[in-house]
């Protein structure tokens, strides 16, 4: 059954367009199989290329290299290859460049182990819907199966992660699986797309046709139903009939906001109508953080005063986000007192799915908001919102961010205050994971979408590097600052030497706490301060020594308080690579925390933040909750 | 509850696979799963019987409709529909058994096949349910040797729940 589907498949790739498209320059000229691809994507828009060479993609890496050579202008490349360390970094720069861009990020790595290499990067980006393709060098079609040479099933892997995988078998229809990669990449909810060349079809020589793609019916019907929705004026009038009835609503807004760069919209209705403004960890910038109606982030290690907001607003409405469990640990709780619930979003299998939605609306944001903005305007709209607003006003005042201020030793709060009061909330701020992740979450500020890399929902350790040189790429003209963990940083350091072979004007900034310091941090509240494998104060590294030896030509260790500004000014204004390694406080702990499987009731908010509800100290969560 | 899902699918490398991961990732057992060509060659009809809460099928339903190859999917469970599936059974058939099998098969509306060397091959077309109580009941009867069943397939009564390209 299962083989005969794989032999109808090579049968049957079925593509909508069968003639040339006359008016590509090159229709009708003979290509290699790699040339085709290569010119593929330069018809995409591709810019730059991550990627590891090997034997199964030789064919396509000569391709790149003599389309670089053939095209380039005044000495520039059109598409320069990026070569990372391990092919885990090409998956990441390219994950970085899309998220810093909103363009696809492209990947082209070897068969077997290059391909395995990047599985990890390809879920992270379907965890937190990141358009990048992925070609992978697959050995001969006649050999797959046979346990080949640096041969790994790569359909079968990736199908479980990526949003879709394509195995070209048929060289005829490369061109039309490669352009259709790029389609499901960026449309509706966007995700990683594999596509599986065996290297017999990148050597396969015939006429390129500079247009056609896979017919995907099914995909493309759902898309269209989608796509073409907007909000009608009486869906607009609900909205707003909704809001009127509403003392205290509250946006709820993620990462899908800033996916569907529905930021503009989101800002203008918020500010128009005067409604507060929470945001997800992946929507940190969706709203400018630094404004008055900005609340900054929700859920577990959330401002206190966004949580207390969610939980005394009266109209929640949730904007390109998925009540996540790290957001909305207890669904029946969160926001337990919003008589509604008003879900946005592209993916019609996220309405309901947690929490459920009392008026939803599935479709491309922007238009939807324009529609709201231009509807409640000219009706005049005006919310009595004003005590409301005093509240949160309030609640930010007393459950403001703190730390201990007192201490001698380098707290890693103050790190980032200083930090984002050099950048303004103005750089790119790419992270590993674990407690540095959330600081720098709690502690900068974002005025703009875009700016925010961070590994949501996969939780990758070792995504911050990688990511900060992707998104350099991509923003070659803005600063760009990795703010990593010593935990993280070990994961991926070999990119480090790739920062400063690009000679890429990355700041590296590692809070060195000995350790996996979330880890700790959990096993301190929930494990009697074991810390199995996760004390790594007998560590010998010296990172300064190891970014200098990678030929960073600025690279310093911090460890007095009294020099984190000077040292900071220093370091974010160097012209060139920098690398810094704080020595922060071993105890410094993330909070606020909610912990998991909990609501913001049990929320604990430390030693520096108030606490509305008095919970000293966390509730022992349920073991199976315990993740 | 027991659910029928049929799905239209386009026949890539992968796309059974990804259909059956979607089940199995959430430990959902299929209890049947019959796959087959339509009347477009790029398409295969995929019906599928599991056994879930609704909630919880209609959660795996959202997640299907996801997938690239998945050209349409329906649950069938609460439509107006018809459902069949194929059986054929082995038995140990002495002669001195033939005349009760005989009567078992009118009842349920199946057939002999053949008889040979003391084998009998015997065919029942029906729902599910229906050829599960025939099992139960021939099992009285008479020694089953071997089973194979095609696994249910389901087409609405009425207007076809699919559009073009397949429709039943």
């Amino acid at each position: 059954m299962g083989l005969a589907l794989i032999e109808l498949a090579t049968l049957m790739n079925i593509q909508d367009e069968t003639q040339p498209d006359p008016t590509h320059p090159l229709s009708g000229q003979i290509m290699s199989g790699a040339e085709i691809l290569v010119q593929v994507l330069a018809d995409e828009g591709v810019t730059t290329v991550f990627g590891y060479s090997g034997g199964a993609i030789l064919p396509t890496y000569d391709a790149v290299f003599r389309y670089n050579e053939e095209h380039a202008a005044g000495g520039v490349e059109p598409m320069p290859l990026v070569v990372p360390a391990n092919e885990q970094g090409a998956g990441f720069m390219a994950a970085g460049y899309a998220r810093a861009s909103g363009r696809v990020g492209v990947v082209i790595v070897t068969s077997g182990p290059g391909a395995t290499n990047c599985v990890t990067p390809v879920r992270d980006c379907m965890a937190d819907s990141i358009p990048i393709v992925i070609i992978c060098g697959q050995v001969p079609t006649g050999a797959i199966g046979t346990d080949a040479f640096q041969e790994a099933p790569v359909t079968a892997i990736m199908g479980a992660v990526a949003k879709h995988v394509l195995l070209v078998t048929d060289p005829e229809q490369l061109e039309a699986n490669v352009r259709t990669a790029f389609e499901i990449a960026r449309t509706g909810r966007p995700g990683p797309v594999v596509v599986d060349v065996p290297k017999d079809v990148q050597n396969w020589e015939g006429p390129f046709r500079g247009e056609g793609r896979l017919a995907i019916p099914g995909y493309r019907q759902r898309l269209e139903a989608v796509q073409g929705n907007t909000l009608s004026e009486e869906r607009c009038a609900e909205f707003f009939a909704m809001l009127g009835e509403s003392k205290r609503p509250l946006i709820y807004a993620g990462g899908g906001v800033i996916k569907a760069n529905g930021s503009p919209g989101l800002r203008a209705l918020a500010e128009t109508f005067e409604i507060p403004v929470v945001t997800t960890l992946m929507g940190l910038g969706c709203m400018d953080t630094t404004r008055p109606l900005s609340l900054h982030m929700l859920g577990m290690h959330g401002t206190a005063y966004a949580n207390y907001a969610v939980d005394d607003c009266d109209l929640l409405i949730a904007m390109g986000a998925r009540f996540d469990d790290r957001v909305a640990g207890v669904p029946a709780a969160f926001a337990a007192k919003a008589r509604r619930v008003l879900h946005f979003d592209i993916d019609p299998s996220e309405i309901s799915k947690v929490k459920r939605a009392d008026w939803h609306y599935v479709g491309p944001m922007q238009p939807a908001l324009d529609a709201l903005v231009a509807h409640g305007s000219s009706m005049g709209f005006s919310g009595d919102f004003s005590d409301w607003h005093d509240e949160t006003a309030n609640l930010k005042s007393t459950y403001a961010l703190n730390y201990d201020r007192e201490s001698e030793l380098v707290q890693p709060h103050y790190v980032l205050e200083t930090m984002n009061r050099i950048t303004g909330g103005e750089a790119i701020v790419s992270t590993g994971v674990g407690q540095h992740q959330m600081w720098a979450a709690q502690y900068c500020d974002f005025r703009e979408p875009r700016l925010w890399l961070t590994s949501g929902s996969m939780g990758t350790m070792g995504f911050g590097l990688p990511a900060a040189i992707g998104a350099q790429f991509a923003c070659p003209d803005k600063l760009v600052i990795d703010v990593d963990g010593d935990g993280s940083m070990r994961m991926n350091l070999g990119e480090l030497e790739t920062v400063t072979t690009y000679d890429l004007p990355i700041k590296v900034m590692v809070l060195n706490n000995y350790g996996d310091g979330m880890v700790m941090q959990w096993q301190r509240l929930f494990f009697k301060g074991r810390l199995s494998g996760s004390d790594k104060s007998l560590h010998k590294k010296d990172f300064v020594k190891g970014a200098e030896a990678d030929g960073f030509p600025w690279a310093k260790r911090l460890d007095r308080k009294e020099d984190v500004p000077r040292i900071l000014e220093e370091f974010l204004g160097f012209e060139g690579p920098a690398f810094l390694e704080v020595i922060i406080d071993k105890e410094a702990g993330v909070y606020p925390m909610v912990g998991p499987g909990l609501s913001y009731r049990d929320m604990i908010t430390g030693d520096f933040i108030p606490n509305r509800y008095g919970a000293e100290e966390p509730e022992e969560p349920d073991a199976s909750e315990m993740f | 509850m027991r659910h029928i899902i049929s799905i239209l699918l386009e026949n890539q490398a992968g796309a059974l696979s990804r259909v059956a991961n979607l089940f199995s990732s959430r430990g959902f057992n299929i209890e049947s799963l019959n796959v087959a060509p339509t009347d477009d060659a790029a398409v295969s009809r995929l019906t599928l019987v599991t056994v879930g809460s609704d909630d919880a099928i209609l959660q795996i339903a959202n997640q299907l409709g996801k997938l690239v190859d998945v050209v349409s999917i329906a649950d069938m469970t609460g439509l107006d529909h018809i459902e069949r599936e194929l059986a054929l059974f082995k038995v140990r058939a002495p002669e001195n058994s033939r005349a009760q099998l005989q009567s078992i098969l009118e009842e349920f509306g199946g057939q002999v096949l053949g008889y040979d060397e003391g084998h009998g091959t015997l065919e029942l077309i029906g729902s599910g349910p229906e050829i599960d109580r025939f099992m139960a009941d021939l099992a009285d009867l008479a020694e089953i040797e071997s089973v194979a069943r095609s696994g249910v397939i389901a087409v609405a009564r009425g207007s076809p729940i699919f559009d073009a390209p397949a429709r039943d």
